[in-house]
């Protein structure tokens, strides 16, 4: 097993690709057979997997109900504004 | 013709309505939970969503059905963000960002000279606070594009369409992005005390 790599920076740009899904079939394939094989890679992989997870689980918050129902009101009277003004406009021309 | 009229925009008052029920309502935790990121406040959090929705309930004639409705209103939330709430709330972090990626311009680049001393094992004992504030922490745009893609999922070329940039400046950003966070990440871990070195010891 390599615990030591000079590709380090390219593989890490690799594997947040593959993670991203951006990678292509091959590349991920060449990666995976890789992987086994050198330490440096599996912990990259590992670390990124981590972040994703801890973002995905620290970061995120609801939308207030408070503001669903406000931006619907404003809505609501946008369109009532506007089926007053076209009948009148109309009326005008 | 006065019937004509008067029907007119019953329909496209209940159109718009349903367009609006179904195409921005399931993304309104999405666009809330980015809003909070980039103002960090949860007042202007709601102003911007707000704002977000109403330009595009005025635009909704040139939403087409069909095409990814989240894309086109993280696009205006984002696009909105810049005009009115980062010129008030952070100011410098355009000039911090800009000399980052000055300093490490383009693909082909050596790698920034930190390479984060950070294993997956300390990132997820960190707490919750410790990760959020981390994001907190990184300059706007960095942490515009960290969420995007690692929270919200978008692919490359709809982060390229959201913020205007080209595509190999995403993939650039995000690489600096996400640099910059484990460094982050690695000098909090330093701080409390996690072990740093756990896989080597």
């Amino acid at each position: 097993m390599k615990t030591n790599c000079s590709h380090q920076p390219d593989c890490l740009k690799l594997i947040q690709r593959i993670l991203d899904k951006e990678a292509s079939a091959e590349e991920e394939a060449r990666f995976l057979a890789n992987k086994d094989q050198c330490l440096p890679c599996q912990e990259g992989h590992e670390l990124e997997l981590a972040l994703r997870k801890a973002l995905k689980t620290s970061c995120h918050s609801k939308c207030p109900t408070s503001l669903l129902e406000s931006i619907r009101s404003k809505i609501s009277s946008i369109i009532l504004l506007i089926l007053l003004l076209i009948p009148l406009f109309c009326w005008f021309i | 013709m006065s019937t004509e009229t008067s029907a007119a925009p019953a329909l496209t008052e209940s159109q718009s309505r349903a367009l609006f029920e179904k195409e921005f309502v399931p993304h309104l935790d999405a666009m809330y939970n980015f809003a909070l990121r980039l103002t960090n406040d949860e007042d202007d959090a709601h102003d911007l969503v707000q704002d977000t929705c109403m330009r595009a309930f005025r635009f909704i004639g040139s939403f087409e059905p069909g095409t990814y409705a989240k894309a086109w209103l993280f696009r205006i939330l984002k696009n909105n963000f810049i005009n009115d709430y980062r010129k008030k709330s952070r100011g410098p972090s355009k000039v911090e960002f800009e000399w980052f990626e000055q300093s490490f311009a383009g693909d082909d680049d050596p790698e920034p000279a930190f390479q984060a001393d950070l294993q997956a094992e300390t990132v997820n004992e960190m707490l919750g606070d410790e990760i959020t504030s981390a994001i907190q922490a990184l300059p706007v745009d960095f942490r515009m594009i960290i969420i995007l893609c690692d929270l919200e999922e978008f692919s490359y070329e709809e982060m390229a369409k959201i913020l205007n940039i080209p595509i190999g400046t995403v993939r650039s950003r995000l690489h600096r992005a996400r640099a910059l966070l484990k460094e982050t990440l690695a000098s909090y871990a330093l701080k409390k005390g996690y072990k740093t070195d756990m896989l080597s010891a």
